[in-house]
Formats: C-alpha cells, structure tokens, sequence
C-alpha cells in the first residue's frame, strides 16, 4: 500500500481541527481547573445535548466501531450480540444512575469508589473497586489504539519499526497534552465532531455501499449460510443460544461501572439529563447495528479476496475489515474523512478513560491511604499527572506487548468490572449490608470468574456451566456476579452479628 | 404506618418502571428470532428485529420518562418528600 496523498490530507486537517478544539476546550464554560471537579468532571454542568454527545463518544468506542463489525465478518450472526447488549443498556441507566447522580451530587463523589466509601464506611472495599476500575480501563485505552493503528496503516503509512509507530506516538503526545490543560472539558467538545462525523461515514456508507453491491438482499444472500444465523444447539445443551443472551446481559450490566462510563454519567448537570439521556443514546445502537452490518457488506464486497488488501488482512486481520471497505467503496477524499472520524472516535474515549483512572488514583489511593489532607490544588495536579502516566502506560502496552494480550486482558477486564455491581446496586438501594461481606463477594466473584475465563485459555469468556446435566455455556461475568452476589448477601448476618459483638466487648 | 404510606406513594411513583422489562422480553427469547423469515426488503428477520427493538426500546424508555415527568411535576407541589434525587438509602 502507498500513502494516499487526498486521503492523508483530509485526515489530518480534520485532526489538526481536533486539536485545536482541544486545547481551546480549557476556556470553555471557564472555571478554575486546578480543582479535581472542574477538570475531571467539567463542574457537573453538562446538559442534555452534550452529555449525549459525551456519552455516545465515550461508550461507542473506535475499537467497537472496528472489532464488531470484524466479528460479523468473520464469526457471523454472533457479532450481532453487541446489538442486544446495547437494547438492554438504557433501561439499567434510566433505573440505576439518576439516583447515583444526586447521591454523588449531594456528597461531591468523583468516583464510584468515593460513593462505596461513604456508603459503607469501608476503605478496602473502595480500595477493591478503584484497583479494578484502574485494572480493567487500562487494556481498554490500548484497544482505542488498536483502532487508531488500523486506519493508519490503511492510509498507507509505514507500519514497521520506530517509523511505523510514530503517528500513533504523536497522536497520544497530543492527546495527553490537552487532556492535562483541558481535563474533561476536551473530549466533550471533540465529542461533538467525531460524533458528526461518524454519523456522516455510516449514513454514506449503508446509502452507497449497498447500491454499489445490488441491494441489501443481495448482500445478505452472498453471506454463508452458516454465518448468517446462530447455530442451533445440539441436545443436552443451550448453545449459542445462551451464550449469545448472557454475553448481552452480562455486558450491559458491567458497562456502566466503568469508571469512564461513571464519569460521563456524574459530569451530567443532573438526574433528568441521565433519563433523558437513557431513550436519546439508543440513537448511537441504531449506528452500532448498521456499522455491524458493514461486516456483511465486506463480505459481499469481497475485499478479504482482493490482492490490494492482502498486505491489511496479514498485518490487522479481521480488523481490516471495514477500512478495506471504505477504501474499495469511496473516493479519496471521503475515505480521509471516515478514517479520521475512526480516528477520532479514539480519542475520545482514551481521554476519558485516563482521567477516569486518574481520578480513582488520586482519589482513593493517594488521597485515601497517603496524603488524606492534601489541599484541592495538590489533588487536582496529582489527577493531571497521573493522566499522562496512563497514556504513557497505554501505549508502551500496544507497543511492547503482542496486541493479543490485550485483547485478553480486555476480555478479563469485562469479567472484572461486573464484580462492583453489587457493593454499587445493594449500595444505592439498601442499608442492609456490609463492607466485609462485600469485599469477600467481590473477591469470591472476581476469583471464580478469572477461573471460568482460565479453563478456556483466556480466549474466550464463554463457560460451559453444566446444569443437571444440561450444558449452558454464558458469559463468566454474569455467572461469576451470581456468586458474588450470593456470598455478599450469605456472609452479611454474620459479619453484622461480629461487628455487634465486637462493640459490646469494646463496651463491657 | 409510615411504611404502607412510603409503598403506596413508591408504588404510584414508580409503577411506569415495570414497562422497562419490555425490551428485555424482546431479546431473551433467542430461538423466537434466530431465523430468516419474514425478511424485511432483502433482511433477515433476526437483524431487522433487533434492529427495529432499538427504536422501540427508546420509546419505551421516552415513554416511561415522560409518564414519570407528569407524575413528579403534578404532585411536588403538594408532596415535598416525593422528589426522585431523595436522600440515599430511601426506598425505592
């Protein structure tokens, strides 16, 4: 592949257009940003159109936008579970987080560890939950740039050695720089682009490419059978059936503990923004699904066969999917904008995931068990610069360590993250249980998960749980949560009864 | 006594709540939609279904928050403890 000089040329004016909003974001609504609720929660003063955007730009990554319709085109119909996942999504927005909105409001939480701390007046439990959203967010920074890398090698840039790494170094250097000046502030209003512009490319493309392949039922009939619907599950066991549920149960509850989806959620200006936002976000499903058929499309197109992409489909696999597409399916200057806008999209979403850590880092690590009354200034420069040490971390991660453990890492990290779901859920709706109880429920259910993922080689998260003799293999978040949930709910009696024995004692 | 008082306004509070378990009927079914037809314009039934339930479930969701609008703007002047952004630990 050569560098395509239009294409090229449209991509970065429109990212030199992107930073420039991101470093003029720090004036923005301006407030003093030396104080961690400004700079990593934009003051709690984003309205309903831009916490869509936020929202919509921070939950529908780059890396989606590459690795789900790569799964359509080369596992079938099981890459539509993403589909399910984000029906059921809004429902457990609209139901849960207004409510953890106006407590954090009320109590100037930042974090979803800072609530759990307050709530159950217990610092290791907090601890657990920020070391496992920092634990889980990191892998998925990298993966931002696993999408990022495609579409510049798709553009033509060198992809080998220190040359071949250099765009992707620059674009995070950028990107950690106004990151630091502008906190959260930057990547709302980028948002706003990149959302434009994902919505411009996936319009184009179900309006052309279609036309250029004869139709949608043409596209649907060159796909293999085998791959157009889920295989029906043999006797004795459930299948896909309940595989392809439970990965879409499972993912929807863990999305909104992460603590990039949390912050998004808290810098809201208020309860009736989450719910309004709730029914609007569905719009950025309704893309997912048409960008998820693009697998199809590739397929009808035959880009995997054409010589031209030969060179992409070694180096990116099935990720190639999609810009092979493009390339094959629009002029020069359209690809530029659609690679841009993928491009983009991964700014996004790393920006907010790095202040995320930053903020459970600074929050309940070094605020918590080092500097418990370091001043508002020191907290806030503590977040910044721990922002760019997660960047740093990202990407020496992608560059050092084959992208398949990332891809692991990943996929052990959605297991993980569902493990806060209860000390949240039982957090916001009940005074009946524990910390201790739920930090044995969160380990119980973080150990038994690692395991399930570990019995399959850490390839896959789908456990083939055997039920009286009948297999249903499910997503090991959902299965591993039910534990934890359990040994939460078992072990609080006792350990309230401890505690009140402990008292009288201290008492007596 | 207060505890009756507290379900009852929950309960007129809250009721619309219930319609949330329709997106979720839609989809747990997974033998109901895995098949071809009736295709819609070239597409399968199983696409054009969940595609078509990410509308519907946002109508659900709009639905429900107006509903709920009507019921906390009617009745906040009259009941000041029926706020949603509540105290924590206040039942649902």
């Amino acid at each position: 592949m050569s560098l395509d000089p239009v294409a090229t040329s449209v991509f970065v004016v429109l990212f030199l257009f992107v930073t420039w909003i991101g470093f003029a974001a720090a004036r923005w609504r301006k407030a003093d940003l030396n104080v961690l609720n400004e700079w990593g929660l934009g003051g709690r003063r984003f309205g309903t159109v831009v916490t869509w955007f936020l929202l919509g730009g921070d939950l529908y990554t780059a890396y989606t936008f590459i690795a789900v319709p790569a799964l359509v085109f080369g596992a079938g119909a099981i890459g539509f579970f993403a589909i399910p996942y984000t029906i059921i999504i809004y429902p457990i927005l609209f139901l849960v987080f207004p409510r953890l909105w106006a407590i954090a409001h009320k109590q100037g939480h930042v974090t979803a560890a800072d609530f759990v701390r307050e709530r159950f007046s217990n610092r290791y439990l907090a601890l657990a939950v920020a070391l496992t959203g920092i634990v889980a967010t990191m892998p998925y920074i990298a993966l931002q740039l696993v999408g990022m890398e495609v579409v510049i090698g798709a553009l033509g840039f060198p992809t080998t050695g220190f040359v071949g790494h250099l765009p992707l170094i620059i674009a995070f250097i950028v990107l950690a720089c106004f990151t630091y000046t502008s906190g959260l502030r930057a990547p709302a209003l980028i948002a706003v682009v990149k959302d434009t512009l994902i919505f411009v490319t996936v319009f184009a493309a179900v309006v052309i490419i279609p036309a250029q392949l004869g139709g949608y039922g043409a596209i649907f009939s060159s796909v293999p059978e085998e791959k157009l619907l889920l295989p029906t599950p043999d006797a004795g066991s459930l299948g896909t059936y309940s595989a392809y549920v439970t990965l879409a149960l499972g993912s929807a509850l863990a999305l909104f503990l992460y603590p990039h989806a949390m912050t998004g959620i808290l810098s809201a200006s208020s309860g009736n923004v989450i719910r309004r936002n709730a029914a609007l976000l569905s719009a950025y499903s309704f893309i997912l699904g048409l960008i998820a058929l693009l697998g199809f499309m590739a397929i009808a197109a035959g880009v995997d066969k054409d010589p031209a992409f030969a060179g992409g489909f070694s180096l990116y696999g099935a990720n190639f999917a999609v810009p092979a597409l493009f390339l094959a399916s629009f002029p020069s200057w359209f690809v530029g904008v659609a690679f841009a806008a993928i491009a983009i999209g991964a700014l996004v979403p790393a920006a907010i995931m790095s202040i995320a850590c930053a903020n459970l880092f600074t929050r309940n690590l070094y605020k918590e068990f080092w500097r418990p009354d370091c001043t508002e200034a020191e907290e806030a420069r503590m977040a910044k610069i721990v922002s760019l040490i997660v960047k740093v971390g990202a990407v020496v991660f992608i560059l050092a360590i084959p992208q398949a453990y990332a891809i692991q890492l990943q996929l052990l990290g959605g297991i993980w993250i569902i493990q806060l779901l209860p000390a949240i859920l039982l957090g916001l709706y009940s005074r009946a249980f524990n910390g201790p109880s739920l930090l044995a429920g969160w380990a119980a259910g973080t150990l038994v998960g690692t395991y399930m993922a570990g019995t399959q080689g850490f390839t896959s998260s789908i456990f083939p749980l055997a039920v009286f003799g009948l297999s249903v293999p499910g997503y090991a978040a959902l299965y591993s949560v039910v534990i934890n949930f359990a040994v939460a709910i078992l072990l609080a009696p006792l350990f309230d009864y401890m505690a009140k024995r402990g008292a009288q004692s201290a008492a007596s | 006594m207060a505890i009756s008082k507290s379900t009852k306004t929950g309960w007129r509070r809250y009721w619309p709540r219930l319609f949330l378990l329709i997106p979720f009927g839609a989809i747990v079914w997974v033998p109901f939609y895995n098949r071809i037809e009736p295709e819609f314009g070239g597409i399968p039934f199983f696409y054009w279904y969940q595609l078509a339930w990410i509308l519907l479930g946002a109508l659900v969701v709009f639905g429900i928050y107006l509903i709920e609008t009507r019921i906390t703007g009617v009745t906040k002047r009259t009941e000041p403890g029926f706020e949603i952004t509540g105290s924590p630990g206040d039942v649902l």
